[in-house]
């Protein structure tokens, strides 16, 4: 006789475990205390001045220019040294409680050493109320390139602190004029992130605008008078050879390069008004984006490299509008005023930034790209040419200070904002270069 | 190829025809539009035409009345085409009503003028967008061309270019400074 | 990046990662695997056995079988001849033997016959006599038989009057007597009535006494309850009423203090810059009658580490937690609580 093995599991083996889990998860009645706002101010962190081993190069010290960084960004408000208990560059000697009693979340120490001419860094970043270390480095350049050390070091703090790579490496471009010496002087410049180490590139009689970085960080794009005409170039910042891109009949404006470098979106007028056109940059070859008899112009593309922003006026006065394809009907983004334009998407894909017209003034505003929601981001009477730096997290415009256009940056949801010295004259048009590794 | 004034007048009254039915669709247009400077001012009353005098060779005392009139219409005239300058309101390409007198003027100067060439120059004021002052300063020039051209000019004396905000005529940053750099200028070579 | 570390206070683990379900789920996977070891179907089909049928041989004798001899050949013939005279004797003697055999047969035959008829006369002659014989019996016994029963007859009915007399006298009797009882009884009943009349009347007297008794015992037995009773709800409103206040206040104290935590955390949190109003954390904090902090366990990731991060920065960052001094408050909402940071508002 052969017994058939079937598996029922007992009605009591249920009862059993279910019994067990009801214990388990019915703990007393837990108090549950929610926190949905933070500090409204910027977050407090100590950059503590890095020991030095050597001979230092003259200039910046290279924890002030992290200090300076951090502090451009909005987001951190560092302690000045002078109010520090003590000077620590390694672990054995930081004494969270004195940074606690300070009221301090972060301390960064470190340590330069000269060998030849190059210089080390060895640093150190701290959470000082988990009393936990979360970053530490060593990192070297060469004794003539120190900002760049510091600037690297910028990054990897803020990376470690918000999760968000940093853009203290990068570059700026933007056009100076100065009219000290009767006649106008216009200049290309490319400088770093705090204004330093400004290198001209183009030096113009006639206006120079609309500077655009390729997607490598080795050229710019522009638009230069110089042939009493806008003309669009493209200038390898490398060698400083030039390349005449589009000298159409009419306007040639507004160039903006694709995420792949091979082709370039410009608005044309040679076919009548201004329309926006996308150039394969090899075979000049144009394709026609927009075909409409109002301004169509400042085409740019959005993060994800698919769509394109744009300004026309085909309502009315300046709106911004977005074709989910180059060439696909566009639909109008904004409605919260009657002039908004140059629309300058972030490499998040959530926000478009552009400048907005608020009664009389001028400011920059952004749109949530997730639920429309409009926000103005500055208070300054006449704002423009907005640009996002390329993690999204920082704004640079150009606003007037005295009669004079000055750069400011401002962090991304409009708090805090840090003016870049002004160097000689009136500074506008910035463009903010990509992270380059 | 030479086309005579009235063809060129139609062939622009026609294409002016297809811009006006070129809108898309739920855009309100401004009022007034773009078309409106296109209209022919022909129509309008109160300007002065030139043609073959009705009353002609009838006495000695009316010749010399022509001959004043005229002579005093050639110096109104020249008095007009002392404006080569042209403003606009704010975001607005549309020519003013008192720059027609002034345009027609020049129009018709340059059309008794053929070899006449006149370069003329959009701006815009510095606020708001660099790129769409740009392309604003252009669409005022254009403008500008399209009435002289319906009004005798002929396309090929006239060349246009834009500066958008980039050559005020008046540094500053008030009404008044804005209102006088929103312009377009005429630059007879 | 060297040397990067990941705050590990003590992480938390989910929920259904108790240790119990861990158990029961071991179990069922222990248990699973071990069945599954087993053949669960019954659709193997073994042949049903073969059926062995056995039946019992008697043994029997084996007949002799003849045994040929092996004879010379030269005589042969001789021989034949000679065996077939014997043989003719032989059959000869045995014609005669049987003619005998038959003749005493036959004579035993008949004589047995003779014998059988004798017989069977014989026993019919006695049956003949005993049939007679016992016909005169019969007679005899009849005419006794009949005469017995006359003399029944007569006696029954002799005995049928005098029971019938009987009878009569008794039922005289039995009449009166009845009578006579009857108006016994009567007298007795009347009398019994009267008694029973006067218990009743007596019981009932002492009914309503009792009654009445019993209902003055009833109405201070009642009035005692009800005062005890109002007496005993009072004293239970008032305890109720005083553990609600407790509650209330220990409730309202609570709420205090809460919004007191809140308000520190909130101006010691910052969130990071890339934070998104979908992000929560939840840490569970344990604290010390002080105030101070015990410990703290990340039970709900947000997935982000740094908001993770700025969360456990902010509930540490806090030296002193304000609690209630009093105990009971403290030890119901908060020896262990859990905090939930989550940003709401961005700009």
């Amino acid at each position: 006789m052969i017994h058939r093995i079937s598996f029922r599991p007992s009605k009591a083996l249920f009862a059993a475990v279910a019994l067990m889990l009801l214990v388990a998860t019915s703990a007393r009645a837990e108090l549950l205390i929610r926190v949905t706002e933070g500090a409204d101010s910027a977050i407090p962190v100590s950059v503590v001045p890095f020991a030095e081993n050597g001979s230092m190069p003259a200039g910046d010290k290279v924890s002030s220019i992290v200090q300076a960084d951090l502090a451009m960004s909005g987001e951190f408000r560092a302690l000045p040294p002078e109010k520090m208990l003590s000077l620590p560059s390694k672990r054995a000697d930081v004494f969270f409680r004195d940074w606690r009693l300070l009221g301090q979340r972060y301390v960064l120490v470190g340590e330069l050493t000269r060998s030849g001419d190059r210089v080390q860094a060895r640093y150190e970043l701290f959470d000082v109320n988990r009393e936990e270390r979360i970053l530490g480095e060593t990192a070297g350049a060469p004794a003539s390139n120190m900002r760049s050390l510091a600037h690297h070091i910028s990054d990897k703090v803020y990376e470690a602190i918000t999760g968000v790579p940093g853009a203290f490496s990068t570059k700026l471009a933007y056009v100076t004029l100065d009219r000290t010496s009767g006649q106008p002087r216009y200049r290309l410049q490319v400088s770093d992130i705090d204004g330093k180490r400004a290198r001209i590139r183009l030096e113009s009689k006639e206006p120079i605008l609309s500077p655009a970085w390729s997607p490598d960080g080795k050229k710019l794009a522009y638009v230069s008078f110089e042939t009493d005409k806008p003309v669009i170039f493209v200038h390898e910042l490398g060698s400083g050879k030039r390349t005449k891109v589009a000298d159409f009949p009419g306007l040639n404006s507004a160039p903006a390069w694709s995420a792949d470098g091979q082709s370039m979106l410009m608005t044309l007028s040679k076919d009548g008004n201004a329309e926006i056109y996308q150039m394969n940059l090899q075979s000049r070859k144009l394709t026609k984006l927009t075909n409409h008899w109002a301004i169509d112009t400042e085409g740019a593309w959005d993060s994800s490299g698919d769509g394109i922003f744009f300004t026309s006026d085909r309502s009315g006065g300046p709106q911004i509008y977005y074709m989910a394809k180059p060439g696909a009907e566009p639909r109008r983004i904004t409605f919260g005023s009657r002039y908004n334009a140059r629309p300058r998407p972030d490499s998040t894909g959530n926000y478009v930034y552009y400048v907005h017209q608020r009664d009389r003034a001028f400011n920059i505003a952004r749109t949530n790209l997730k639920n429309d929601e409009e926000t103005v981001l500055t208070r300054t009477e006449s704002d423009e040419s907005p640009s996002v730096s390329p993690n999204g997290r920082m704004l640079i415009y150009a606003t007037k200070q005295s009669g004079e256009s000055v750069l400011t940056v401002i962090s991304a949801d409009g708090g805090a904002a840090y003016s870049l010295p002004a160097s000689e004259g009136d500074v506008r048009d910035p463009a903010w270069g990509p992270i380059v590794r | 190829m030479k086309l005579s004034v009235q063809t060129k007048v139609l062939a622009l009254l026609f294409s002016a025809g297809l811009f006006a039915g070129c809108s898309t669709t739920g855009e309100n247009m401004e009022e007034g539009g773009y078309d409106s400077d296109v209209a022919a001012i022909d129509q309008d009353g109160g300007s002065t035409v030139y043609g073959g005098g009705d009353q002609g060779g009838i006495s000695s005392s009316s010749m010399t009345e022509e001959e004043r009139m005229e002579v005093q219409q050639q110096a109104e005239q020249q008095a007009l085409r002392e404006i080569t300058t042209f403003y606009f309101d704010f975001d607005t390409s549309e020519i003013k009503p008192e720059a027609r007198d002034v345009l027609v003027a020049h129009a018709r100067f340059l059309s008794s003028n053929p070899s006449q060439n006149v370069r003329l120059e959009g701006h815009g004021d510095e606020r708001g967008s660099k790129e769409y002052n740009l392309a604003l300063g252009e669409r005022r020039a254009n403008a500008v061309e399209r009435f002289l051209i319906v009004n005798g000019a002929s396309r090929g004396q006239m060349q246009t270019v834009s500066y958008g905000e980039e050559k005020p005529a008046v540094m500053g940053s008030s009404e008044s400074a804005w209102a006088q750099n929103r312009r377009v200028e005429l630059d007879f070579e | 990046m060297t040397g990067q570390e990941r705050e590990l206070t003590s992480t938390g683990v989910p929920q259904w990662k108790s240790p119990v379900a861990l158990s029961v789920a071991l179990h069922l996977l222990v248990a699973g695997v071990a069945l599954a070891g087993w053949s669960w179907s019954s659709t193997i089909h073994e042949p049903p056995p073969s059926s062995i049928s056995a039946r019992l041989i008697t043994q029997q004798k084996p007949e002799p079988s003849p045994i040929v001899e092996p004879v010379d050949q030269p005589d042969r013939e001789r021989e034949q001849k000679e065996l077939e005279k014997q043989k003719q004797a032989e059959v000869q003697k045995r014609q005669k033997e049987e003619e005998t055999r038959k003749a005493a047969e036959q004579k035993k035959l008949e004589d047995a016959k003779r014998k059988a008829e004798e017989q069977v006369r014989k026993r019919e002659q006695a049956k003949a006599e005993e049939l007679k014989v016992q016909k005169t019996r019969e007679a005899e016994a009849a005419s006794q038989k009949a005469a017995a029963e006359a003399k029944e007859r007569e006696r029954r009915k002799a005995e049928a009057d005098a029971e019938k007399q009987r009878q009569q006298e008794a039922k005289r009797k039995a009449e009166e007597e009845k009578r006579r009882q009857e108006e016994q009884r009567k007298r007795e009943e009347a009398e019994r009535k009267k008694k029973e009349e006067q218990a009743r009347q007596e019981a009932e007297r002492k009914r309503l006494d009792a009654e009445r008794r019993l209902q003055e015992q009833q109405l201070g037995a009642q009035a005692e309850q009800a005062r005890k009773a109002r007496a005993d709800e009072a004293r239970r409103q008032e305890q109720a009423a005083a553990a609600k206040a407790r509650e209330t206040q220990m409730l309202s104290e609570s709420q205090k203090y809460q919004a007191l935590i809140r308000e520190r955390l909130s101006q010691a949190w910052y969130p990071p810059s890339s934070a998104t109003e979908d992000m929560t954390a939840r840490l569970q904090i344990t604290l010390l009658p002080t105030g101070e902090l015990a410990g703290v366990k990340l039970v709900a990731s947000s997935g982000n580490t740094a908001f993770d991060n700025s969360a456990l920065g902010a509930v540490k960052s806090l030296s002193r937690y304000p609690v209630p001094s009093e105990r009971d408050t403290f030890e119901t909402y908060f020896r262990q609580f859990t905090i939930e940071f989550n940003p709401r508002r961005l700009r």
